[in-house]
């Protein structure tokens, strides 16, 4: 499979997104309880810069390679497509958490997903997948095309 | 003309050229025009809409 420039960075944004939030996610989850302590903000910014770092790294590592790193009309529109399947699906997950804080209903044999700790991490959830169906959905384009 | 060539004076990269053989795209106006203002023919010879 041959992989353009464009594809290979979003593959590289893509794992990186998912290993590093994956594992951060992963640990604050298994570790649920009533009344945990909520992140620092120091300690999220560290996380959102690892994530930064490594993708910049693996991003300069993939330029040496590729004389033209040319954003054309093709890669804008699909950059805009697939930002609206992020937008729609953090929508309809922000959406389920207002009515599920509203009803209070499925939330009753797991108390600790509305604490501001689970909620905090539900929230930065939400907002991971979001960035996964946008990379998703570009490749998705890439690949397949319009 | 190689695709690398096309795609550097239309201003597009060597994948749009690429999408748009295979009729995985279709190019804008501007971008269509340039194409067969490249190959020195009218669209109507460089573009089949089916």
């Amino acid at each position: 499979m041959d992989f353009s420039y464009k594809e290979k960075g979003l593959i590289v944004s893509l794992v990186v997104t998912l290993l590093i939030f994956g594992w951060y996610l992963y640990g604050a989850f298994s570790n649920l309880s009533l009344n945990p302590e909520l992140p620092g903000f120091v300690e999220i910014i560290i996380l959102v810069v690892w994530v930064a770092v490594l993708e910049s790294i693996i991003q300069g590592f993939l330029a040496l390679k590729n004389k033209s790193q040319l954003e054309d009309e093709r890669d804008k529109l699909i950059e805009k497509i697939s930002y609206r399947y992020g937008y729609w699906f953090l929508s309809a997950c922000i959406w389920f958490l207002m009515v599920q804080i509203l009803l209070d209903a499925r939330f009753d044999h797991l108390p600790v997903l509305t604490t501001p700790y689970g909620m905090f991490h539900l929230l930065l959830l939400f907002f991971v997948l979001a960035e996964v169906t946008n990379f998703v959905a570009q490749l998705y384009y890439y690949r397949k095309g319009f | 003309m190689s695709q690398q060539t096309l795609a550097e004076k239309v201003g597009v990269t060597r994948q749009t050229i690429i999408a748009i053989e295979k009729d995985k795209y279709s190019p804008s106006l501007e971008v269509a025009f340039k194409i067969s203002n490249e190959f020195k023919a009218p669209l109507e010879e460089v573009f089949i809409y089916d």
